[in-house]
């Protein structure tokens, strides 16, 4: 298997690809300010609360476009390159929009010694999205490789936007689909 | 294997004796196991005290450095005037490594409690506990601990009614390895990339916000309580009798092709051969255990009869040329192409190197293409000699260890297991037998 | 200030200095060049390329010497075996995603990564993988990103952080997938950015305006003070076949560390101008006839036989001219004038006292100091019937009823504007700022000096030897053979030059009296 197979190790980072969202609304409003001011007393400096505030954005927008950088930029006395160099770094900010259900598959190591391999195929073959990081046609499914979610010993470890998931299987791929609102 | 874990008759049960208890988790559950105690007991004791205790205890950092933990605390100059930091490393990423996790799930007060009296012990008012985003679960255990503990007065401007302050907060990462590195957490936590960073400064003297930080891990903290309530004495009767140097027990995470894998605690020094093959239940039927990584990813790969020959603590996997790291145990059978699993391995490292040092965010990359191209069938004889020299550049040379820890397997498996290279190179393809299902 | 010396040995020479310098600045006072890329005085050090690696006696592991600190008794290896072995390693590295497109690269011949990889790099590679590839891209303002050739220094990254103090630049993604990265809609426009394509040390980080214009082996240098404004920015002003191409900072941590900023560096089209005037010029009926030299210039002193002079000059024009000027005013117990043009003020806020300043002209304080008096009004001053010498003033906007108040109008001049077709009387050619040497007084008192970089067209002459001869054949001898000659006079004549030579100025320059007393008392 080829590294590009593996997951597009040398696929090309075009930064200057805007990832647009036309219908943004601004998140740090009402109980959201409210949450980001009182998680702003936590921290002695503003910028502290930049990861928890992508969090907000992500978990409200469902992904981190370039209004909701702008936007935390703006609320933390940032500039949207800085918060966009931050939001790069960490895999778990979705820089586009991604399917209803976000599916992480643990491939490391561990998990690969143990068949993660094939839960992976499994996911992708189930959902119809056949390409990984690629969402499927009817917007439900994003299957993407992870590197190691810390549950090793229960291979093959599998998120799905927040629920995590032990001990996976391929066999069990269709039943877990089938649970997924 | 998930739990319920029914322990092991010679497992040691101290971090890990409620695991699995539901009931721990709450307040009162634990309060009923005798949890707070020790931060009662340490608020109204001179700080100073407590890190002697500690350090006398022997406690070692059990992330994977192993620092001794008194020490550590030490390096914080009380009175100096300056806000000091405490952060309780719960960034768990060493692939193979998953015992932070089950502390966190299982008995989240063990750890809010550890980071009090760490916190109170080197002056700092404030500890944030910062937790990887993946896991979302002990998150949550993380969060209704802490909502408890404030709402019973533990925590706050007058933790448990001493009049002292003591703020612990749980900060949620965003998916990078690299963060459980001490100074990138600091950087990540002030809101940064999560690069490391340049030292000195020692994170004692300018750590977080610049200011004096301690970075403790997850299961040293955990271990404190137990430290004060049973004094220094009982923890150091834990380990090997000749070896004072590693003291009291230690959780190992298993994983990869072994029977039973799951958390066990241990005494420290002991028998990894009986550690693999009595509590883990050995290999899988019909296999034979190939190679065996006993630290995490990082550390050097064991070969078998190096793997039963050592003692489990940190002086007994050195001497059998590997390093105690995590505890996270990574077994892997005769049914793996062990060239496959270092290249996916250094897979991990190029997608986790922060992009600072150049031969860490070129040197992963091109080792990982390297090893791609020889697991393809497309190798070279002269390949070898590149991943050895590319993996010399790559130690000792850059800001942090990441890229020593991509080496790693790769020297140590050309080293240890060069057959397997050099059949692959040379029949372009290797014949496993596929694992059973 | 008692600074603590700290001795150590550096590839067996004997460094002292200041205590907390780092190894790699202490081996520059002993002549040696450690490798480096990432490290740049001007910015914090980030000990990313791992490029200057040196062995260090009693240390285990090789250590970066930018961000170590000197110790007493320190011995340093900079060739040791290992330390060499490291370093060509780092260049391995750094090449394997390199596209090695030199002979298209605009940075080829100045460029770090060609520098040290000739000096230590390996014969050649061991990558025997694909390449990866990213897309070339426009940073905006001046700067081109050709995301290839970076080899993630994050000098860019940090002077727009830390110097511009607008970060609009960052690092984006990880490991070898990253890249240097901004927002749209957020482009390098500050009008310091260019900055970033001087820092560079390779080809990434291009200039649009020098684009494919010019190897860098096939230009002249010539150190040089910007004339953009009154901050005076030490440069090298870069030259192809007498054409000015590129204006590149020179550093100076007097005047401007080692920046200029974009309107400086891009404002240099004027120096190349065509449209010159060639040859002195006479008034013959309604026309201008071309005239030597010595028939001009006695032209011009007969005008002036009896009359007042005004002059009114540039204040782009050296200290040797505008010298040579104010004496030619009080010789005939005239006076002279000066107009600043001006422009928003644009500093660069994380160096110290530097701007783009508000007078967009070099020597508007060494104008003053010559005794010209500042007029928005240019001619107020000039009595009717005064002789008006215009010294390289394009007198735009000057109201023409009021320059008809003169009894003659002697241009000196580098162009020939429309008006003095038919209202000049004498015209005297002139060669450019590029053309000649001088010096110029900056806004805090520092004068700089400044080399001929080009010849001038034709049969012009230096401002300064033009005004010289004319005083000359006012019967005031000022035979000088070398603009330094005229300095010289000027150092002896005004005590605000006083003790001043060529040779003591050198290369950073000299405050002028008054300035430097202002200066000791704060």
């Amino acid at each position: 298997m080829s590294i590009e197979e593996m997951g597009g190790m040398g696929a090309p980072a075009d930064t200057s690809h805007a990832w647009h969202d036309e219908s943004y609304a601004p998140v740090f409003v009402g109980a959201r300010r409210t949450q980001l001011d009182a998680l702003l007393t936590r921290y002695p400096t503003r910028m502290a609360a930049l990861l928890p505030a992508l969090w907000m954005v992500q978990e409200d927008r469902g992904w981190v476009s370039s209004e909701g950088i702008e936007e935390v930029a703006t609320v933390l006395d940032l500039t949207p390159a800085y918060v966009k160099g931050v939001v790069t770094f960490y895999t778990m900010y979705h820089q586009h929009p991604v399917g209803r259900h976000f599916i992480q598959v643990c491939t490391t190591s561990p998990c690969a010694v143990c068949g993660a391999e094939a839960v992976r195929d499994a996911f992708l073959r189930h959902t119809g999205c056949e390409e990984l990081g690629v969402t499927s046609p009817d917007g439900k499914y994003t299957v993407v490789e992870v590197e190691c979610l810390g549950a090793c010993g229960f291979a093959t470890p599998v998120m799905i936007n927040s629920d995590f998931l032990e001990s996976v299987t391929p066999e069990k791929v269709p039943d877990i689909l089938s649970g997924l609102k | 294997m998930g739990y319920p874990h029914t322990p092991h008759d010679r497992e040691t049960l101290v971090l890990s004796r409620h695991f699995g208890e539901a009931e721990a988790r709450s307040l009162e559950g634990w309060k009923k196991r005798g949890g707070y105690s020790a931060l009662e007991k340490a608020l109204h004791m001179d700080p100073a005290e407590i890190v002697n205790i500690v350090k006398e205890s022997g406690l070692r950092g059990r992330g994977g450095a192993g620092f001794p933990t008194g020490v550590k605390w030490s390096f914080m100059k009380l009175g100096d005037g300056k806000p000091h930091y405490l952060i309780c490393n719960a960034d768990e990423s060493e692939p193979g490594t998953f015992k932070d996790r089950e502390i966190m799930r299982w008995t989240p007060h063990a750890l809010v409690e550890g980071c009090a009296i760490a916190a109170y012990a080197i002056g700092a008012e404030t500890c944030y506990i910062y937790i990887r985003g993946e896991f979302t679960e002990p998150l949550l255990y993380m969060e209704q601990a802490l909502t408890e503990a404030y709402a019973a007065g533990l925590l706050g401007t007058n933790a448990m009614g001493s009049g002292k302050t003591v703020n612990v907060y749980v900060h949620k990462g965003a998916g990078a390895y690299i963060c459980g590195e001490e100074t990138a957490m600091m950087n990540s936590l002030e809101g940064r990339r999560g690069n490391p960073r340049i030292k000195p400064p020692f994170p004692a003297v300018a750590g977080v916000f610049a200011q004096p930080t301690t970075i403790n891990n997850v299961e040293t903290l955990a271990a404190v309580p137990h430290i004060l309530n049973h004094g220094a004495a009982w923890y150091q009767a834990f380990g090997r009798a000749d070896n004072p140097k590693s003291k009291g027990t230690k959780l190992f995470s298993v994983c990869g092709n072994v029977q039973r894998p799951g958390v066990y605690e241990v005494a420290m020094g002991f028998p990894f051969k009986d550690f693999l093959y009595d509590l883990c239940g050995g290999p899988l039927p019909g296999r034979r255990f190939r190679a065996i990584i006993p630290g995490g990813i990082s550390v050097p790969i064991q070969t078998v009869d190096e793997a039963e020959a050592s003692i489990m603590d940190y002086e007994g996997f050195v001497e059998q040329g590997t390093m105690l790291g995590s505890g996270g145990v990574i077994v892997i059978d005769d049914a793996q192409n062990l060239v496959k699993q270092i290249a996916r391995a250094t897979r991990f490292f190029a997608h986790e190197s922060c992009a600072q040092c150049t031969q860490c965010r070129e040197g992963t990359g091109w080792t990982a293409r390297i090893l791609e191209r020889i697991v393809a069938g497309e190798g070279t004889p002269e390949d070898l000699e590149t991943l050895l020299d590319i993996g010399w550049n790559m130690t000792g040379t850059t800001i942090c260890v990441l890229s020593d820890s991509c080496a790693v397997p790769v020297s140590s498996g050309i080293h240890k297991f060069r057959a397997d290279f050099e059949a692959l190179i040379k029949h372009k393809t290797v014949h496993v037998i596929p694992v059973v299902a | 200030m008692d600074e603590k010396m700290v001795n150590l040995t550096i590839e067996g020479r004997t460094a002292t200095v200041p205590e907390g310098t780092s190894i790699l600045e202490a081996a520059k006072t002993v002549g040696i060049l450690i490798p480096h890329y990432c490290y740049h005085p001007s910015l914090s050090i980030a000990g990313n390329c791992r490029m200057c690696q040196v062995q260090v006696e009693k240390q285990r592991k090789l250590m970066p010497a930018c961000a170590t600190a000197v110790a007493d008794g320190q011995v340093v290896h900079v060739y040791a075996e290992d330390a060499l072995r490291a370093r060509q390693g780092v260049l391995e590295h750094l090449l394997i995603n390199h596209p090695l497109d030199c002979p298209i690269c605009d940075k080829s011949g100045e460029c770090e990564l060609q520098d040290y990889t000739y000096q230590e790099g390996r014969a050649e590679g061991r990558l025997r993988e694909p390449k990866r590839f990213n897309p070339t891209e426009d940073f905006g303002g001046d700067v081109l990103y050709v995301t290839n050739r970076c080899i993630l220094c994050t000098r860019c990254v940090r002077f727009m952080a830390e110097k511009a103090q607008d970060p609009v630049l960052n690092i984006s993604e990880r490991g070898d997938r990253a890249v240097i990265g901004k927002v749209p809609g957020h482009d390098l426009t500050d009008p310091w950015a260019g900055n970033v394509i001087y820092l560079c040390p390779v080809g990434a980080l291009l200039s649009k305006d020098a684009l494919n214009k010019v190897r860098s082996w096939e230009m002249d240098r010539t150190p040089s003070i910007c004339p953009g404004c009154s901050q005076g920015c030490n440069i090298v002003l870069e030259t192809r076949d007498n054409t000015v191409v590129r204006l590149q900072p020179r550093p100076n941590h007097d005047v401007n560390e080692f920046f200029m900023c974009d309107e400086g560096r891009l404002g240099y089209r004027w120096m190349n101008r065509q449209d010159r005037v060639e040859y002195p010029m006479v008034r013959r009926g309604d026309g201008l006839a071309t005239a030597e030299w010595e028939a001009a210039t006695a032209e011009a002193a007969s005008l002036l036989s009896g009359r007042r002079a005004f002059v009114l000059a540039s204040p782009n024009l050296s200290n040797e001219a505008l010298f040579m000027l104010s004496r030619i005013a009080k010789k005939t117990g005239g006076a002279g004038a000066f107009r600043v043009r001006q422009g928003p003020e644009a500093p660069l806020p994380g160096a110290h006292d530097l701007a783009l300043r508000v007078d967009r002209a070099a020597n508007g304080d060494g104008a003053a100091l010559m005794g010209l008096a500042r007029d928005d009004a240019p001619l107020a001053r000039m009595q009717d019937g005064d002789v008006l010498i215009v010294a390289d003033e394009d007198l735009a906007g000057v109201d023409a009823a009021d320059a008809a108040r003169a009894g003659a109008i002697i241009v000196i001049g580098t162009t020939l504007p429309a008006w003095a077709r038919h209202a000049a009387a004498v015209v005297l050619p002139i060669t450019n700022f590029a053309e000649e040497e001088g010096t110029f007084t900056n806004l805090r008192g520092r004068v700089q000096r400044f080399r001929q970089a080009k010849s001038g067209p034709g049969f012009t002459r230096s401002s300064w030897l033009a005004a010289a001869d004319l005083l000359t054949a006012l019967g005031e001898p000022a035979e000088y053979l070398r603009a330094q000659d005229v300095f010289d006079a000027l150092a002896t004549a005004n005590p605000e030059f006083a003790g001043m030579s060529y040779a003591t100025l050198g290369l950073r320059g000299a405050l002028v009296a008054s300035a430097a007393s202002a200066g000791a008392v704060a």
